[in-house]
Parts: structure tokens; sequence; C-alpha cells
């Protein structure tokens, strides 16, 4: 590829000159790429968590100044929940960051889950690459800790219901049972929040950086409109929806919560009421036991989902399973007069006969469906090539209004964050993102239009 | 390991736990006996059948260990219902329960209502239900036996010695102040602090120091 030469300047030169320096780090060893035009996201979702993880960083890094993991001195509050309360009405920005983070840990969760569904159902997890996949579930497994340590911090009902019941499944562990709470939780909640602290920003995050130069495929593909565009969304939706801090966590006065959507699986499972470490421990042991065998099982040849169908069936029921067990876990019996432990319950029969139910289902479903996609495959019809939708010239008109737009909504939110009208600030901050994704596609696809 | 053994001001510059007077919380919920050391002695402020918040170990200030929040901090000490020896002018007569239910670590109450029926189902959880008994008389012996054990709620199904709720060990001087003896926080002993206690040491351990004898 050759590119007409460039006129020399101030800032050219400077920017040869810092590349040149690079060209001895780590970071030239890394392959990636800008794609030209758009490309699926899909195939980097990975790329996208660790941008997430990397907003998580930011924002994070910030809430430690705030944040106090202490409980005495702050009269009958705890000084945990009373600083993020501090936060959240009173540091300035402290809103922003406190429901940036908020959601941007759920995204994490997600996108972690999206990406190893996807890396599963297109084969590429298989053949050459168990290491990668490997690393990838421990990493997964660590995100979840992660978050669960992070919500534990707020020291709010919710994360009072989550501590009891880690550091009771910790209990119930045999053998090492004590010893693993003690090591993990301490003697107390001021040990305990004290060590979850250290955990969440600095152990946790280690490991994990770690484990990700182990995870790097050889390619990153790195789009920036879509970067833009999801960390955009990410702000748009902390916008929409905020999260309230709640009332704080007081043991002898304690409501019925349920806790964050990515564990109301393993509260479900638990309110079966069978032992608390088969249920909590085994179960969801044995979902991470599978996902890092089956490399080693699956070892056929054949990468498209249609040509394994029962890897396919059985990635399918995992599905069916952790949604059926997650949608459980948020119900609660809504009848008041029941003593609590009874509105907890859930019938041992009727939940493993559903999650038997969806399996067999699955699996039913997948094989037919792909008899049908075969009998299908041979009238495959041809699909004419697309023109291309717009014209240089309105690609022009569309960039002036988008730029305009991005000005306004410079506007919009500079006068949200002087009026406090916090969400507002975070929605229009979140637009700005969209839009600046909008713009740096729209002009990717104007360099590549034939006229 | 005691990796637990390393909390806050719960130990002396030694590194053992201290014998400290028991001194009350000064909140509402202690009543007459608030910011008080319990006296056996007096039974208009400390009557039987009654409850009080303490804090152990003790930071040396009243005020401040009465906002602290930890409840791995504090115990329920309470005078037992004069049927089981509660107007005795002796440490025998109280009990001394942790805050920290062992099923998943909510605070338990003492209710002085339930103590009117014979099973003294008084200190109860208010997150799932679990209760742990006062002692109760052996009818052959006569002796007080299985204190603090849960009878009824998940902990009562946890497996033994996890089924019941960690105790301190209390003893009285001879002006009749209660105090309480530096725990062993193990299981055979005073109990693991949200985990639980074998409830035979009751017997073995907590009432043996309480009277004055030589610990196992």
């Amino acid at each position: 590829m050759s590119q007409p030469k460039e006129q020399e300047n101030v800032v050219s030169r400077l920017y040869q000159w810092i590349k040149n320096g690079l060209d001895r780090t780590v970071y030239m060893g890394i392959q990636y790429t800008y794609p030209k035009r758009f490309v699926s996201p899909l195939g980097y979702l990975g790329v996208l968590t660790g941008i997430v993880f990397l907003v998580l960083g930011v924002t994070g890094g910030l809430l430690m100044i705030y944040y106090q993991p202490t409980l005495s001195g702050c009269g009958s509050l705890t000084c945990a929940f009373a600083s993020i309360e501090r936060i959240n009405n009173t540091v300035p920005f402290g809103w922003l960051l406190r429901n940036i983070h908020y959601t941007a840990s759920n995204a994490m969760v997600l996108l972690a889950v999206l990406h190893m569904y996807y890396q599963y159902f297109s084969g590429r997890f298989k053949i050459k690459n168990e290491v990668l996949w490997v690393t990838g579930v421990i990493l997964g497994i660590i995100t979840g800790v992660e978050a669960f340590s992070g919500y534990d911090l707020l020291f709010n009902q919710r994360a009072g219901l989550a501590i009891e019941i880690g550091s009771s499944l910790a209990n119930a562990s045999p053998l090492v049972g004590g010893t693993l709470r003690l090591a993990t939780f301490g003697a107390g909640f001021t040990d305990f929040v004290l060590r979850l602290y250290a955990a969440h920003v600095f152990i946790l995050p280690m490991i994990m950086l770690i484990l990700v130069f182990v995870h790097f495929p050889r390619y990153l593909v790195f789009d920036l409109p879509v970067i833009s565009t999801v960390v955009g969304g990410l702000f748009l939706v902390a916008a929409i929806f905020p999260v309230a801090v709640g009332v704080g966590y007081s043991p002898s006065n304690p409501q019925l919560t349920i806790p964050e959507w990515y564990l109301t699986g393993i509260y479900a499972l638990l309110r079966t009421e069978f032992d608390k470490f088969v249920m909590g421990g085994l179960m969801p042991a044995l979902l991470f036991l599978m996902a890092i065998v089956v490399p080693f099982v699956d070892t056929s040849k054949k990468l498209n989902w249609k040509d394994r169908p029962f890897f396919t069936a059985l990635g399918i029921t995992t599905i069916a399973q952790v949604l059926i067990t997650t949608a459980w876990g948020f119900y609660i019996n809504p009848n008041t007069n029941l003593p609590t432990l009874s509105r907890l319950f859930v019938d041992p029969a009727l939940y493993f006969s559903s999650m038997l139910g969806v399996t067999v289902l699955s699996f039913a479903f997948t094989y037919a469906f792909l008899r049908y996609l075969k009998a299908k495959e041979r009238v495959r019809r041809a699909v004419a090539p697309m023109s291309p939708l717009l014209t240089k010239k309105w690609v022009f008109i569309i960039f002036l209004m988008l730029v305009g737009a991005q000005l306004a909504l410079n506007f919009f939110a500079w006068t949200a964050a002087l009026a406090n009208l916090n969400a507002m600030t975070l929605f229009d901050v979140g637009a700005i993102l969209v839009t600046f994704g909008v713009i740096a596609h729209l002009y990717r696809y104007s360099q590549s239009l034939p006229f | 390991m005691p990796w637990g053994n390393f909390l806050l001001s719960s130990v002396t510059s030694s590194g053992a736990y201290k014998r400290l007077q028991a001194q009350t919380d000064n909140i509402a919920a202690n009543g007459v006996g608030a910011g008080k050391v319990i006296n056996v002695n007096d039974l208009t402020t400390f009557p039987p059948n009654t409850s009080w918040l303490v804090t152990y170990p003790s930071s040396g200030d009243n005020s401040l260990d009465s906002q602290n929040p930890d409840t791995f901090l504090k115990f329920q000490i309470i005078r037992l219902p004069t049927e089981l020896g509660g107007s005795d002018k002796s440490a025998t007569a109280f009990v001394a329960y942790s805050k920290v239910c062992v099923h998943l670590w909510c605070s338990p109450n003492y209710d002085p209502q339930k103590s009117t029926n014979s099973t003294y189902e008084t200190y109860q959880c208010p997150c799932h239900g679990s209760i742990y008994q006062l002692p109760t008389k052996d009818p052959k012996t006569g002796d007080l036996v299985d204190a603090g054990k849960a009878i009824a709620g998940p902990a009562s199904l946890q497996a033994f010695p996890t089924n019941a709720i960690p105790m301190l060990t209390l003893t009285a001087d001879s002006n009749g102040d209660l105090y309480i003896e530096p725990p062993r926080f193990d299981v055979e002993h005073n109990g693991v602090l949200g985990y639980g206690r074998d409830y035979a040491s009751y017997q073995n351990y907590i009432l043996p120091v309480a009277e004055g004898k030589q610990t196992p």
C-alpha cells in the first residue's frame, strides 16, 4: 500500500519520534487492526470486555479516593455505607462515577458471557486454542468474584445478603471450610470489609491482568466507532436506570432482598434447602468444570455449530438452564403472611424436574432445527450484492448535521452539569460518545465509496 | 493457621485477649442497666429474664463501643429466668450469647416473653427464624445443659458442631461485678463466631470456669 508522501511538520515529526520509540516496547508486539469497514462486533466481544474493564479501572480508581473500607467511627451506620452515601450525594461527580462503575460491572459480566458463548458456538475455542479458552473461563470466574466483592463493599442490605451467603458457603465446604472462611473473611465484619476491599481493588484485578496477557490472541480488533458506541451506550443505560444506594445493612433488622442478576442462579439453588456446599459450590463448579473440559472432548475438526449437533445442543442446554435458574432466583413468594423461610423455599421437585425438562427440550429442539436447516440448505438463494446506501453528497450533509448535534449535546451536558442534573449529564455524555461513534463510522464509510 | 485472630483492637499488645468487666453498651435497648457494669447482686437493675448488649473486646471507650456496628464484637448477656436459677447471686445466673447467627450472620434477639413456656425459645434470629435455647435442666441430674443449642430453623439443621451459638465465659469477683474471661474462639471452647460451637462445652468448659473451678 503506497500512500502519498506527507509534508513534514512538527506534529508529524513528534508522532514519528514517539512511534519509533514505542517500536521496542511490548505494545508493538501485539498485532491489532483498525477495520476499514464495519465488521460484526461478535468477533471481538473480548476486546469490548477489555475496554469495559478499563472503564471500570478508571472509575474505580477515582471511587477509591472517597470510599472508606471500615465500619466503626461513623455513628450507627457503617463507615463503608456512609462513605458510599457521601460519594452518591455530596462528592462532585461521585454520582456519575458510581453509576458508571455499577453499570460497567454489569456490562462486563454480560459481555464476558456473550463472548464465551460466541466463541463456543463458532468453534473458535478448540484446536490449538485450548489455552486461550481455559484462561478465558478462569477470567470469567474471576470477573464474577470481582463483581461479587465489589457490591459487597457497599454494605447495604443487598451486600449483607451476599456477605452472609458467601461466608456460609465458605463455612460449608468440607475440610478447608473454617480455614477458608477465616482466610478470606476474617474474624468479623471489620476484617471482612478490609479483606474484600484489598481483593477487589488490587489482588483480583492483578490476577486478571496477568491472565489477560495469556488470553490475548494474535490479533486484536480495535473498532473505534463500535467501542465509542458501546461505552456511550453504557453511559446511556447508567443514566436511564440509575442505581439507588439502598438501605444500610443492619444484621438485627434485615430485609428480604435479591442478589445481583448474575448470582440469582446460585441463590435459587441454595433455596432448595439441600446441602449448602453441594448446591452453592458443586453445582456451579460442575458448569465451570464442563466449560474447562469441553475443548478436550470436542476434538473434531469441524468448527461450524451446524456440524457438531451434540455440542451445540449442550451449549443451548446450559443457556436454558442458566436462564431458568436465574429467573427462579428472582422469585420470592409474595404472600407476606407466610414465614420468611417458606416464602424463600424453592420446591426441589419442581425445580429439578424443570431443569431436566429444558435439557430434553434443548436437545430435541437443536436436533430438529439442524435437520430443518439441512433440508433448507438445498434450496439456497443467491443474494444480490448490496449497493452503497449513500452518495458522497449525502454523507457530507449528514456529517455536518452530526457535528452540529455533537456541539449541541456538549452544550446540553454542560448546562445539565451546572444545574446538578446528574442523570441528564450522564445521558448527554453517553449521547456524545454514541454520536462520535456514528461520525467515525460515517467517515470510514465515506472513504470506501466508489463515487 | 488462625487467620481470623488479627481483628483490630481485639487483642492486647502481647496478642492475648483481656479479662474485662462486663459493661453494657450505653444504648436505649439496654434499659436501666445501660452503660453500667453488670453486678450479680443487683437484682433491681439487672433482674432475672432480662438481657443486655455488651461489646467484647472493648476498645476501652464505652460510647465508642456503643456505636460500633460490627456485630462480631457484640454479645447478649442474659440473666436466666428465676426457674433456671436466674436469681442466684453468682455468675452461673448469666449466659453470654454471640450476636451472630451461625446460619447466615444475622443478629438474634432475646425475647423475655417466650421464656414462660418450658422450652425457652427466647433467642431468635430475625432472618430465617433460627432459635437458640437457654440452658435446660437435665431431668435426671438437675444440671443446666445444652446452652445455646439451635432448636429450630436452619441453624438447627446444620451439622454438629455448627448448630450452637458461640458464648462467652462469665465470672464474678467478690464485689459481685461480672467479668468476661479471655475467650478461646474455637469450637471446643467458646465457639467460632459466625460458625458454631460444641454445645457440650457449656458443661465441660464454660460452667467450670464460671464456678471458679479448674478448666479442662
